[in-house]
């Protein structure tokens, strides 16, 4: 869902920009406070491991392929959301300066879709189903339906913006955007991030902050 | 900072992705990318803003091969190790100084 450069008119990209900086300077903040020696390198491997997988096409459907967006899997790992979105602009800047994927005037409107709302969403969904449980198969199922939605309504959002830059019509590019993403969701998106968070919190359970839900057994 | 055994099992997988994706990811559009080609004036719109060395995961001298792709990918995937770590102890650097004092 990276949105390349053209798709979207310069001043609403400006607007987005805007949108994204708070975001982006509170997850500044929040490595600043929340760094040590643990965490560095959980943030580096983590932040390589979605680059990676993030250039890794899955085939789903009618021609169509997707990739894993992971914000979600960052934001419960590590916390917070603002990990997510700290970590997502970090490899969205590397994609676009280096790979031309994504655009470079459409940073912040992506920043907003995988950064911010998958994010958000994703953790959120995580913390708020916390009365499925807290055994192994609980976390995966909370896990798995917040990066699910992440994914999903960072679509929605996207094809909205779509909208209003005028590149897609509303009902049509929600259709489709929305359609294509509930599938990546399920296949890639929500599966891998329920196996990493269950393995982590099995077997490195002093990475999570502040403590894990799955105790070992 | 030492990398512990988790972490390394990490960048190994993360290395082992980066290798594998350009033989096992599918090379059809995305999802953007297909929802453009539904709507014909949308397709038409993309302009990139910068000419990217490595457009499309690939290094342009090598072809787009599969082997020019696991390069660009891999070097993607140590850069951007690279750089979190980097940032991340820039930020944290002043923090974990004045507790060490």
């Amino acid at each position: 869902m990276h949105i390349p450069d053209g798709f979207i008119p310069l001043w609403q990209c400006i607007i987005y920009f805007a949108i994204a900086a708070p975001f982006v300077y509170q997850s500044i903040r929040w490595a600043n406070r929340e760094m040590d020696e643990k965490k560095i390198p959980l943030l580096g491997v983590l932040a390589a491991g979605i680059f990676a997988i993030q250039a890794m096409n899955v085939p789903i459907m009618w021609g169509t392929s997707g990739h894993m967006v992971g914000a979600a899997m960052a934001a419960i790992i590590l916390g917070s959301p603002f990990a997510g979105v700290f970590l997502i602009t970090v490899v969205l800047i590397i994609q676009a300066i280096m790979f031309g994927d994504g655009g470079v005037t459409t940073l912040g409107a992506n920043i907003i879709n995988m950064g911010i709302i998958s994010s958000f969403i994703g953790y959120y969904t995580y913390t708020g189903l916390k009365k499925i449980g807290t055994n192994e198969k609980a976390v995966a199922t909370r896990v798995f339906i917040g990066a699910w939605l992440g994914i999903f309504i960072a679509a929605l959002v996207c094809a909205v913006e779509m909208w209003l830059a005028g590149t897609f019509p509303l009902v049509q590019g929600l259709f489709f955007m929305g359609l294509y993403h509930a599938v990546i969701g399920l296949v890639a998106e929500g599966t891998i991030s329920a196996v990493v968070v269950v393995s982590l919190q099995k077997y490195r359970s002093d990475l999570f902050n502040p403590r894990p839900e799955v105790i070992p057994s | 900072m030492k990398l512990d055994r988790t972490m390394k099992i990490g960048i190994a997988i993360a290395l082992a992705i980066a290798l594998l994706a350009p033989v096992l990811a599918s090379s059809n559009p995305d999802g953007l990318e297909s929802s453009a080609s539904s709507f014909p004036s949308a397709d038409e719109k993309e302009q990139p803003a910068l000419e990217a060395p490595m457009p499309d995961y690939v290094i342009p001298s090598l072809g787009d091969g599969p082997l020019s792709g696991a390069i660009a990918i891999l070097l993607g995937t140590v850069l951007v190790l690279l750089l979190t770590m980097g940032v991340g102890r820039f930020l944290a650097a002043k923090r974990l100084k004045d507790e060490s004092s």
